[in-house]
């Protein structure tokens, strides 16, 4: 056996000892490298075969390259099984400790209950096909009282106790007290049919706790013709089932408001104390009657459509408008309607 | 309005419906009883006694003991610590064992048991008005007139009032008839089917005219000047009537219904508006002069009134004057000076029909809201004056003697008769959106007094209201009263047709949108007043207020604001005060300015009217306190956490439609007062200011009582708003094909330079190969020299349409380090 050969046997018999003697990757590079590398043993070897006459160098070198295809898989294999190794150790170490606080570069924002009830509802209306139709504020007594069918001097006006603006040369005007101004807004802008939602804030002279001098309506009205009574009690019942979730009943009392006739306030089964089988319990929310006011409708008054210049005959509708203070009030448990307007964080944040 | 349910079954003795029924009956009618409560519910079980004798109690001088009759030959001693027992004979009232006292021990309620009262057993105990809860007064016991009721009467029975329910009603505005029991026991009778009839007239008038004392006429004229504000002024007399308190019936009555007796002839108008609905006066008739002048007061006049105010009266007001003098504000209050009084013996009734503005516009203007004024204002009923002044005399004959004048005195201008309203069947069902019975409809209508004129066919029917009944004007009042009586509750639900409309004004969804963008970046959502102080705009340097109010609850609420900030940052002091030293809130709102003609001049005409004022939606945030860290040490929030959020909020806003850029704002120009000028932003996108930001100006933070840094953003949605309804959309540019490398660079610059102009020559220089060019570390101290600071960028170079090599990667590099050195004078590092 030339020397070679022989040096060749010894190789491959020494390398998988040494390879496995390595026990990281950085030690198994290193004795490969030591086989396979510029100055390896193998490389070594291969330069001996210069010296071999040609014959048998052809020989010899496939036998140099079988042996070194043998160490390179000898070397992958080592090296997959020191990764298995590793990740077996990795698998087994003991867990991470996630009582630590989550990371989240940012806070949670929250919208305001207020806003949150408001686009509840103005969603639900919006699937019934209802549009939204935005108006002042700060209104003219026309199209906050007149055109609604409020007499002048009438007690009715004593519902809304009105907080007037001084003279900025805008004729007589005041922070509305319903959102109900759209409804003159809508009447004389459009011509009918229509159905508008119209949300936003209103001005009375009250304030304690469940009264504050801003809060926030939302007005539903459908002017069309052939418009009845039993369509306004179709899209409450639809509402309250969206709002407050299947089997949700709906009564009417009748009521007064001086732009609709007739007119009734509405309650709809308490949501609170509601039991499997539809029957209600009776609770604090609804004082033990099994049922919550949520809102005031009726059919439009045809005092508004002349006013309005919409004739009564030709059109009838109906208008619906509720507090969404006293909605979210109930929905959240919130007995203080201050705490709207306070905007404490600790109070946002539950939200 | 308090009702007696015992007053309604007296006026509809056929009703047999329980309080509670009928309470139930009247709120699914429109009258909402809001309260149901017992009066004297303590009256069915205390019995009337009589005293037989009695003797010191043995240790305690105060006590004493108490023999009484129970009737049926049974007596019993009790203790009593009353100073005002009477002599044996006189009638008071026990409290047996187990009779419960739900008024008593200072309303908490007790129960009759044996007791040892200082070493004496007591079975019961001498009741005294407050104990009964018929009164307030617990002045002593309860001493009965002699010879009301024998020995052992139920308390209820010998006073039948001391006993009855109350309802406690909500009477709408349109509904002043159901402020008087006739028309409560009359709505009763529509709802329970049962014949209803008023109080005979003739009956009554029947009984006062047999006693005449003198003819009414002789003894006063009435002379109406103002016939608009008094289309009906009417008057009674009575004479010889003697002035006391009245029978106890009529005070337990009277105290049921919250009304404080004064004296029989003075508790007589009372039971009569109790009664009627209808507000009427007594005078003093001696005090008048023999004359009543109804009209408006002369301005300056002085009226004193009874309540003991003297008020100077407007030439507005109507007033009831005597030959020179008010003596009277017509349908609010009398006068002091024709009181009746305990040495009255010659009374003058009024019962009038005032115009209900008139009334409302006097008792507003003086503040005053009385029982008489609140049911004038609503519009009594102008068809019962006779029959209330009769009722009137007859109830005084019966409670204070005299005689009646005979005759009544009627001034009356033509009051407009309630017009008859034709009723169509189809129309009525068309409205309800349910056929209801017709005959039943109009029987139902005539039970509320509504007379059908001429002849009813199957279709339709004309009905003349009663003159109790102001509300009924057309049809739909019509159409409403069969809805309330048949029960509004049987309407069937039925979804409409809705045929969709288009949104007018367009703010919802982009609140929305506003309000999603800002709580995804971590913003709370508050809620401010629109109104504001004055001083509260000042201190944020804000612009004055354009509007004020003229009746502001309090005048930090009294002119509407011209910018949100005030609001937050009060939130944001109340907050930090309250131990919350973080907080980033943001509020939508509107803010209230002068109208911009020339913007408006474009606008189409509003047949509404323009609105009053431009109100333009806005967005405000404030940030104060610390950057959320993760188990580090937190640092301050700054100016780029508020540009961060400002930027990416218009982004979220606009659905990445919009970028917005930051530009240095001048503090000192309009609309930036209250920022710190070294931080003030404006925050731009296609070439218009959207808003403002930066840290809050010093002045500012001290005058709303902050002791951090806080950091403002405002947003005017108005700016947002057009542009995003012109069909903006997100163009798609191809993804790149071809890998980036990517090359650092950091320089060292002198402090005064921008890190944007830095970051812009970079971007220059690198021009169709810089894809991208980010600055990621910022440095100073170490070894940068003093007044130095290192700026690392990261420049991505690459080509849409080849694989960039390395050299060409590397000779692009060198040259945006040289454009970096030359521009900057910067040292590479």
């Amino acid at each position: 056996m030339s020397s070679i050969d022989q040096a060749l046997a010894d190789l491959r018999a020494a390398f998988p000892a040494r390879f496995a003697a390595a026990e990281t990757e950085q030690a198994l590079r290193d004795e490969n490298a030591k086989i396979l590398g510029k100055k390896g043993e193998l490389t070594a070897i291969l330069k001996e075969m210069g010296k071999l006459p040609n014959e048998e160098r052809r020989a010899t070198g496939e036998k140099v390259n079988l042996l070194k295809a043998e160490v390179e898989k000898g070397f992958e294999a080592r090296l997959a099984e020191l990764a298995k190794g590793k990740r077996d150790a990795d698998l087994a170490a003991p867990p991470f400790d996630l009582t630590l606080p989550g990371r989240l570069a940012l806070p949670r924002g929250h919208k305001h209950p207020i806003s949150r009830v408001r686009e509840d509802v103005v969603a639900i209306f919006r699937q019934m096909g209802f549009a939204v139709h935005d108006g002042p504020e700060i209104e003219l007594e026309t199209n906050n009282f007149e055109r609604l069918g409020f007499p002048p001097d009438h007690p009715a006006t004593d519902m809304q106790d009105s907080f007037w603006t001084e003279d900025f040369g805008g004729g007589r005007t005041l922070l509305r007290t319903h959102t109900s101004n759209i409804q003159a807004r809508a009447m004389m802008g459009q011509k009918p049919p229509f159905a508008f939602i119209a949300p936003g804030a209103v001005f009375r002279r009250d304030d304690d706790v469940t009264h504050s001098p801003m809060f926030h309506q939302l007005e539903a009205f459908v002017v069309d013709r052939g418009v009845s009574m039993a369509h306004l009690r179709g899209v409450l019942s639809e509402f309250a089932v969206r709002l407050y979730g299947p089997d949700t009943p709906v009564r009417l009392r009748p009521s007064y408001f001086p732009f609709v006739e007739p007119g009734a306030e509405v309650d709809i089964g308490c949501a609170f104390c509601k039991r499997p089988d539809g029957t209600r319990a009776g609770c604090n929310v609804c004082k033990h009657t099994g049922w919550i006011e949520i809102l005031g409708c009726g059919m439009i008054h045809p005092v508004v459509f002349e006013q309005c210049g919409i004739d009564p005959e030709e059109f009838t509708g109906f208008a619906l408008g509720m507090g969404l203070e006293r909605v979210a009030m109930l929905r959240y448990d919130v007995d203080d309607i201050r705490l709207f307007t306070e905007n404490d964080p600790r109070f946002l944040e539950q939200f | 309005m308090k009702a007696s349910y015992a007053f309604i079954r007296e006026l509809l003795p056929a009703l047999t419906a329980s309080p509670r029924e009928l309470s139930d009956a009247f709120t699914f009618a429109g009258l909402e009883v809001e309260g149901l409560s017992e009066f004297g519910a303590a009256s069915v079980e205390c019995v009337v006694v009589a005293v037989l004798s009695k003797r010191p109690h043995p240790t305690k001088d105060k006590l004493a003991l108490v023999t009484v009759d129970l009737g049926e030959g049974k007596t019993q001693e009790v203790v009593c610590g009353a100073p005002n027992v009477p002599e044996p004979g006189g009638l008071v009232v026990l409290a047996p064992l187990g009779a419960h006292l739900p008024a008593a021990a200072g309303g908490k309620g007790m129960t009759m048991a044996r007791r040892d009262v200082a070493g004496v057993p007591s079975e019961g105990m001498l009741c005294s008005e407050s104990e009964l809860g018929l009164s307030d007064s617990g002045e002593g016991i309860l001493v009965l007139p002699a010879n009301l009721a024998d020995p052992g009467t139920r308390l209820s029975d010998a006073i039948p009032s001391s006993h009855d329910h109350v309802f406690e009603i909500n009477v709408t505005a349109n509904r002043p008839d159901a402020l008087g029991h006739v028309g409560l026991a009359r709505e009763a009778a529509a709802l329970y089917d049962l014949p209803f009839a008023m109080p005979s007239l003739a009956a009554v008038l029947a009984e006062t005219a047999g006693a005449a004392g003198g003819v009414i006429g002789d003894v006063v004229r009435i002379q109406v000047e103002d016939a608009a504000g008094c289309p009906h002024y009417g008057a009674a007399a009575i004479t010889g009537v003697s002035v006391h308190a009245s029978p106890l019936n009529v005070r337990y009555r009277l105290a049921a219904l919250g009304v404080r007796s004064i004296s029989n002839v003075v508790d007589v108008t009372n039971l009569a508006m109790l009664g009627y609905g209808h507000p009427m006066h007594a005078f003093d008739l001696d005090r008048l002069g023999g004359m009543i002048v109804v009209r408006r007061a002369k301005a300056g006049e002085k009226l004193a009134t009874l309540d003991g105010v003297e008020r100077t009266l407007d030439a507005g007001d109507l007033v009831i004057a005597d030959a020179e003098k008010p003596i009277a504000l017509a349908g609010v209050m009398g006068g002091a000076t024709t009181e009746v009084h305990a040495g009255t013996t010659r009374v003058l009734f009024e019962c009038a029909y005032f115009d209900p503005r008139s009334v409302r516009r006097s008792a507003r203007r003086h503040g005053m809201h009385t029982e008489a004024s609140h049911r004038f204002e609503r519009g009594v009923d102008p068809g019962d004056v006779e029959e209330v002044l009769a009722h009137a005399l007859a109830t005084t004959r019966a409670l204070a003697g005299g005689k009646a004048l005979d005759g009544m005195l009627h001034v009356r201008a033509d009051m407009p008769r309630p017009q008859p309203i034709k009723l169509q069947r189809v129309k009525m069902d068309r409205l309800l959106g349910v056929s209801h019975d017709w005959q039943a409809a109009l029987s139902l209508l005539e039970r509320l007094g509504c007379t059908v004129h001429g002849t009813a066919t199957d279709d339709e029917a004309e009905l003349r209201p009663p003159t109790h009944r102001p509300d009924l004007l057309r049809s739909v009042d019509l159409i409403e009263e069969v809805a309330r009586v048949r029960g509004i509750d049987s309407i069937p639900a039925e979804l409409p047709p809705i045929r969709a409309s288009r949104d007018v004004g367009g703010r919802e969804e982009l609140e929305r949108e506003v309000r999603e963008a800002a709580v995804s970046l971590g913003l709370s959502e508050a809620v401010t007043f629109a109104f504001l102080s004055p001083e509260d705009l000042a201190n944020a340097k804000a612009p004055p207020a354009f509007v004020g109010l003229k009746n502001p609850l309090a005048v930090t609420q009294s002119v509407m604001r011209t910018r949100l900030l005030p609001g937050l940052l009060q939130a944001v002091g109340r907050a930090r005060r309250h131990g919350v030293k973080d907080a980033r809130l943001f509020t939508i709102g509107r803010t209230y300015v002068a109208p911009d003609a020339a913007a408006r001049a474009k606008e189409p005409v509003d047949p509404a009217g323009a609105w009053p004022v431009d109100e333009r939606t806005s967005v405000a945030a404030v940030f104060v306190g610390e950057r959320p860290s993760w188990l580090q040490k937190p640092e301050s929030l700054d100016v780029w956490d508020v540009k961060g959020t400002a930027l990416e909020l218009v982004a979220r806003a606009t659905r990445g439609v919009w970028t917005a850029t930051a530009e240095r704002l001048d503090a000192t120009v309009e609309g930036a007062a209250h920022l710190h000028p070294r931080g003030a932003a404006r925050l731009m996108a296609r070439g218009r200011q959207l808003g403002t930001f930066g840290p809050l100006h010093p002045d500012v933070l001290e005058a709303f009582d902050l002791t951090a840094p806080v950091f403002v953003l405002e947003l005017d949605l108005e700016a947002l708003r057009a542009p995003l309804e012109a069909a903006d959309r997100v163009v798609y540019k191809p993804i790149p094909r071809f890998p980036a490398s990517a090359r650092d660079v950091a320089v060292v610059v002198k402090d005064d330079v921008l890190a944007g102009a830095v970051v812009d020559e970079a971007r220059r220089a690198a021009g169709d190969l810089g894809q991208e060019v980010a600055l990621f570390d910022r440095f100073t101290g170490g070894s940068i020299p003093e007044g130095h600071t290192s700026l690392a960028l990261r420049v991505v170079y690459r080509a849409a349409a080849r694989t960039l090599t390395d050299a060409e990667v590397d000779a692009r590099h060198t040259e945006v380090t040289q454009a970096l050195q030359r521009a900057f004078g910067g040292q590479l590092r």
